[in-house]
C-alpha cells in the first residue's frame, strides 16, 4: 500500500514535469501546437519599440499683409495674387532659435516621462541627446504601444479663442485636470465624456467668458451649426461636475451682436488642441463651477466602438493634464528593436540552472540515500510546478524575476534538505518561516510596486512562498512520512 | 560590553577597507557602467537577408578590438542589425561595411551609413524606481523586526537592522566600484541578493539571540 502510494505520488510529479518542461501538444490544423501558456518576457529580455525624436526642422509659410497682420485662409492664393494684394510671405521655422534650448529639452523629457506614466506605462527608458536635443524613448511592444507614441510628439497646446477676432481667451495655464468619464444610457448605450476641469484663475476666466458668449434663442438653423469638423464632438455645457450624464445642452447658442438687417450675429469660441479645431461653440449659461464637459462621438452599444471613442478621449485627457511641450518634435526613427540579450544566452543560463540543480540534488541523494532520492523527486515536481505557475498568474519574467526564481529554488532546496534531515516537521516550518518572514514581507510589498521589474520580482517570490508551503506540506512531508512509515 | 572576537574584528576590518577603498574609487575613477547606459554610438545595416548574431560578432571583435559592443536585431525580419559602440572613427566604420560587404554580399557604401550619438542614461535615472520600493519595503520590516524581537531592545534592533542593510548594500557598491562590474541590468537583481542575503543573516542571528535569552528568562 505505501509503494502504491510512493508510486503514485510520483507519477503525479512526472506527470506535472513533463507537462511544465515539454508541454502538451494537440493537433491544429495540421500541425501540433503546445497549448501550455508561453512565457512573457520584459523588455530587458525580449525587446523594445525605440523611438527617437528629433526637433522639427520645417518652417510654416505665414502671409501678412501690408499692416504686417496674418492674414487668413490664404491656401488658395497663388504668388501673383499675394504680390497683387500686397501681401508678404513669410517663412517661420516650426522651432525657433530661441526655444532650442537645453532647459527646453529637459521640459520636453518630463512632459514625455509624464505622459508615459499617465498612459499606465511604468517601464520605460527615456534618454536626452543635450547637444541636439534630441529624445529617446524605449517602451515594450503590445497592443497599447503605437497610441501610446502617437501621444509623444504631441505639442499638448490647448486654447480658447474668440473664433472671430482669433483673441486667445484661455489657454493650458488655466486647466487644472480633464478626466474621461463614462455615460451610461439603457437605449442609446455608453456615451465618453471629455470632462474639462480649470483651475481657480481658469474658473473666474470661463465664468466670464460664458456669460459674454451667452444663448439668445434656439433655431434649427444653430443646430445645424452646432455639428463641429471634429468626429461629431458636441459641446455640452454641464452644470453638475461629477455626473457625466447630467443634464446638457447641446443648443448652439449667439452672443448678442446687431446685423444690418437687425438679425443677431452669432459668436462663438473654439477650442483648439494643437492649432487644430478641438469643437466651435456658445454657451446657454454661464459655467460657474469650472467644469467644461464634452461628450466624444455619439452613445454606442459596440464595444469596440466605446473603447475606441474611449481610447481617443483617453489621449487627449493625458496630453491635456501635462503641460505643453515648449519645443516640436518629430519622430525620425520608430522601430523594434531585439534585446542584446540572444536566445542561445537565454538557453546557456538554463543549462548552467539545469546543471546546478542537478548536481545539488545529486548531493541530497548521496546524503540520504533512498529518502533523498524521494526529496529531488519531489525538488523536481516544485520547480515544474512553480514554471507553470509563473505563466498562469501572468508574471512578465525580467533579469529580476529570474532572480527571483533562483531564490525561490534555493529556499526550497534548504527546507528540503531539513525535512530530509530530521523528524519534527512542524518546528522545521515553523523555523524556516519565521527566518524567512522579512523576505515574505518584501514579496508582498514588491507585488503592489508599479514598477514592472520589481513587481515581477514580488509576484515571483509571492507565488514562490505560497508554493513552498503547500506543495512541501503535501508533497515532501507525504513521502518522507509514507517512507518514514515503511521503515518503522 | 561583549567582548568582540578576533575574527568578527577581522571581518569587520575587512568590510571597512573594501568599503573605503571602493568610496576613493568612486571619487576618482568614477563607476563603470554598462555601454547599454554610456554615451555610445550606433551604426544600422541592413543586410538584405537573415544573419547570425554569432557571424556579426566575429567581424565586430576583429573591427572594434577589445571594446563593448552591443548587437542588436532591428525590426523582425532580421534582416537589419544595429551595432553600438562607445565610439565609431571613419575608419572603424569603412572597415565594418566592407567586411559586411564581403560576407554579405550587399553593397553597402560607408558615406551612406550614418551614425547616430546614442545619449548616456543617467545614475539617478536608473536608480530612481526602485528608491521607493526599498524605502517602504525597509520600514515595514524595520517595523516587524522590532516588534517581533523587541525583547532584544527596540532601538538596538531597528539600528543594527538599518546598519547591517546599509553596511551590506555599501560592500556591494564597494566591490562593483573596485571589480569594476558594470552598472547596468544585473546591479539591481545583485541588490536584491544582498538585501535578501543580510535579511536572512540577520533574523537567523536574531533568532539564536532571542532563543538565548527566552532560556535566560525561564532559568
Amino acid at each position: 500500500m505505501k509503494k502504491i502510494k510512493i508510486l503514485t505520488i510520483i507519477l503525479a510529479i512526472v506527470l506535472i514535469t513533463m507537462v511544465s518542461f515539454f508541454g502538451v501538444y494537440t493537433q491544429v490544423q495540421n500541425r501540433m501546437e503546445n497549448q501550455i501558456k508561453q512565457y512573457s518576457y520584459a523588455m530587458d529580455i525580449e525587446g523594445t519599440r525605440s523611438v527617437r525624436l528629433a526637433l522639427n526642422d520645417e518652417t510654416n509659410t505665414i502671409i501678412k499683409d501690408a499692416q504686417g497682420n496674418e492674414v487668413e485662409d490664404t491656401e488658395e492664393l497663388t504668388d501673383e495674387q499675394i504680390q497683387e494684394k500686397g501681401y508678404t510671405k513669410e517663412e517661420i521655422p516650426v522651432n525657433s532659435e530661441e526655444v532650442k534650448k537645453v532647459e527646453n529639452y529637459k521640459k520636453s523629457k518630463e512632459i514625455i516621462e509624464k505622459r508615459l506614466k499617465l498612459q499606465g506605462l511604468d517601464n520605460y527608458i527615456i534618454k536626452l541627446e543635450e547637444n541636439t536635443g534630441d529624445i529617446i524613448v524605449e517602451i515594450k511592444e503590445n497592443a497599447q504601444t503605437d497610441s501610446i507614441i502617437s501621444n509623444i510628439n504631441t505639442v499638448g497646446k490647448f486654447e480658447v479663442i474668440d473664433s472671430e477676432t482669433k483673441e486667445v481667451l484661455m489657454n493650458n495655464n488655466d486647466l487644472k485636470e480633464v478626466k474621461v468619464m463614462y455615460g451610461v444610457d439603457g437605449t442609446s448605450g455608453t456615451t465618453i465624456y471629455l470632462n474639462m476641469e480649470f483651475d481657480k484663475e481658469g474658473t473666474k476666466k470661463l465664468k466670464e467668458i460664458t456669460s459674454t458668449y451667452k444663448t439668445i434663442e434656439e433655431t434649427e438653423e444653430n443646430e445645424n451649426a452646432e455639428e463641429t469638423e471634429n468626429e461629431n464632438i458636441e459641446e455640452t455645457n454641464t452644470t453638475n461636475s461629477t455626473n457625466a450624464t447630467n443634464e446638457t445642452s447641446t443648443e448652439t447658442t449667439e452672443e448678442v451682436e446687431e446685423l444690418k438687417d437687425g438679425t443677431e450675429k452669432e459668436k462663438q469660441v473654439t477650442i483648439k488642441i494643437d492649432d487644430s479645431e478641438f469643437t466651435t461653440t456658445s454657451f446657454k449659461k454661464p459655467v460657474e463651477n469650472g467644469i467644461l464637459q464634452f461628450s466624444m462621438g455619439s452613445s454606442s452599444t459596440d464595444l469596440d466602438s466605446v473603447n475606441e471613442t474611449a481610447g481617443r478621449a483617453t489621449r487627449i485627457a493625458t496630453i491635456l493634464n501635462c503641460e505643453a511641450m515648449p519645443v516640436r518634435y518629430e519622430i525620425e526613427e520608430n522601430q523594434y528593436i531585439y534585446s542584446d540579450i540572444t536566445n542561445e544566452q537565454l538557453q546557456m543560463a538554463e543549462y548552467i540552472a539545469l546543471g546546478v540543480i542537478a548536481l545539488a540534488l545529486i548531493v541530497l541523494i548521496i546524503r540520504y540515500k533512498l529518502l533523498g532520492i524521494l526529496g529531488a523527486v519531489s525538488y523536481v515536481g516544485f520547480t515544474s510546478l512553480l514554471m507553470l505557475i509563473v505563466r498562469y498568474t501572468n508574471i512578465v519574467l525580467s533579469i529580476e524575476g529570474f532572480i527571483g526564481i533562483v531564490a525561490i529554488l534555493i529556499l526550497n532546496y534548504i527546507l528540503v534538505n531539513k525535512l530530509l534531515k530530521q523528524d519534527n516537521q512542524n518546528e522545521i516550518y515553523k523555523d524556516f518561516f519565521i527566518k524567512t518572514l522579512p523576505i515574505i514581507i518584501l514579496s508582498i510589498v514588491f507585488c503592489f510596486i508599479v514598477w514592472e521589474p520589481i513587481s515581477n520580482f514580488g509576484m515571483v517570490m509571492f507565488w514562490g512562498f505560497f508554493l513552498i508551503a503547500i506543495y512541501n506540506m503535501i508533497i515532501t512531508n507525504s513521502l518522507v512520512k509514507i517512507k518514514a512509515g515503511k521503515e518503522k | 560590553m561583549k567582548n568582540i572576537s578576533k575574527k568578527t574584528k577581522i571581518i569587520a576590518l575587512l568590510v571597512a577597507i573594501i568599503i573605503i577603498a571602493g568610496i576613493i574609487i568612486i571619487l576618482t575613477k568614477g563607476l563603470n557602467f554598462e555601454l547599454k547606459y554610456e554615451t555610445a554610438q550606433k551604426i544600422q545595416l541592413y543586410l538584405a537577408k537573415e544573419f547570425n548574431i554569432s557571424d556579426i560578432k566575429k567581424i565586430t571583435d576583429e573591427i572594434f578590438p577589445n571594446q563593448d559592443v552591443i548587437i542588436q536585431t532591428v525590426e523582425i525580419f532580421n534582416e537589419t542589425v544595429g551595432i553600438t559602440v562607445n565610439n565609431i572613427t571613419d575608419e572603424q566604420k569603412s572597415n565594418l561595411i566592407t567586411k559586411i560587404n564581403e560576407k554579405y554580399g550587399t553593397e553597402l557604401q560607408a558615406d551612406e551609413i550614418e551614425i547616430t550619438n546614442i545619449p548616456h542614461t543617467r545614475g539617478r535615472d536608473l536608480i530612481k524606481p526602485y528608491i521607493t520600493p526599498f524605502v517602504v519595503v525597509t520600514i515595514i520590516i524595520l517595523i516587524y523586526l522590532a516588534i517581533r524581537y523587541k525583547k532584544l531592545g527596540i532601538l538596538r534592533t531597528t539600528a543594527l537592522v538599518a546598519f547591517c542593510i546599509a553596511i551590506a548594500q555599501m560592500l556591494l557598491l564597494s566591490i562593483m566600484a573596485i571589480t569594476r562590474i558594470p552598472i547596468g541590468r544585473i546591479t539591481i537583481p545583485l541588490v536584491l541578493i544582498v538585501y535578501m542575503l543580510s535579511l536572512m543573516g540577520i533574523t537567523t542571528n536574531f533568532e539564536k539571540k532571542l532563543k538565548e535569552k527566552n532560556k535566560e528568562e525561564e532559568i
